[in-house]
């Protein structure tokens, strides 16, 4: 019993390539799409279709176990925002190529709107099943204080853009950008964990 | 709040790695504990005082002096 622990806990080490190295692909990936669709080299649908694809270079990352580093919990987190950032760029795509095209009906235009909406509701989702899920009561702790300092990048900067807009000083901002901030805020509070944790 | 976790493994020279085994929990939060940037909570405290068969007090120290009433 005692062996099948320490197995459990100390054994499962990454397979693989280093998870960091899919990740910068992935950033690497997302630039190359991004210069194409900025240079108009290639048209919003096609950089939609490769963005989603793109997404399928994070899929060894959602399916590797690093025991001591990321818990079952973790591992399903990653494999549930995986799925939804998937159905993001796919919906995404779909909802902007109908816009740009067709000329669509109110009800048609409110639907459309929910084809990117819906995933990251799916991203959400997986934030709550996971601080439900994660048995590691340290870890969970962990994500709570760098959900609640994202939360606090979210509302400082969405309040002080706001007054901005208000006095005509900057351009005005789409609301779902708080899902990308708030996303950008989690990732820096969860480094330096990591680095105050080494 | 200040502990013995350190000495206490290093008596049975275990690593934080093997404790978090025999606790079932990440290595981080053994880390977390020993250093004293977390205190866990009472059922999980009550592991560790299990596992090397010891009270809790005798594990996690008080950080001031009880009050006298």
């Amino acid at each position: 019993m005692r062996e099948r622990v320490l197995s459990a806990a100390s054994g499962d080490r990454p397979r693989g390539r280093s998870p960091y190295l899919w990740v910068v692909l992935y950033l690497v990936a997302i630039g190359i799409v991004g210069t194409l669709k900025l240079t108009d080299a290639i048209n919003g649908p096609t950089g939609f279709i490769l963005l989603a694809l793109a997404t399928g270079l994070l899929i060894p990352i959602a399916r590797q176990r690093t025991a001591g580093c990321a818990s079952k919990a973790m591992v399903d987190y990653n494999r549930r925002v995986l799925v939804s950032s998937f159905g993001y760029a796919l919906g995404l795509g779909i909802a902007v190529t109908l816009w740009d095209n067709y000329e669509l009906s109110r009800p048609v235009v409110f639907a459309i709107s929910l084809l990117p909406t819906l995933p990251t509701f799916g991203v959400i989702w997986a934030m709550a099943r996971y601080l439900a899920e994660e048995q590691d009561e340290y870890l969970r702790h962990r994500t709570i204080m760098a959900a609640l300092i994202a939360l606090g990048l979210v509302l400082a900067l969405g309040i002080f853009w706001g007054f901005l807009e208000m006095f005509e000083l900057v351009p005005h901002v789409w609301a779902w950008w708080v899902l990308p901030v708030w996303a950008i805020g989690l990732g820096f509070a969860q480094l330096w964990q990591k680095v105050r944790d080494a | 709040m200040k502990n013995r976790l350190k000495v206490l493994r290093a008596e049975r020279d275990w690593s934080q790695q093997d404790l978090a085994a025999r606790l079932e929990v990440s290595r981080q939060s053994v880390n977390a504990i020993e250093t004293g940037r977390y205190d866990p909570s009472l059922p999980l405290a009550f592991r560790i005082a299990d596992i090397f068969d010891m009270t809790i007090e005798e594990i996690f120290l008080r950080e001031e002096e009880p009050r006298a009433d």
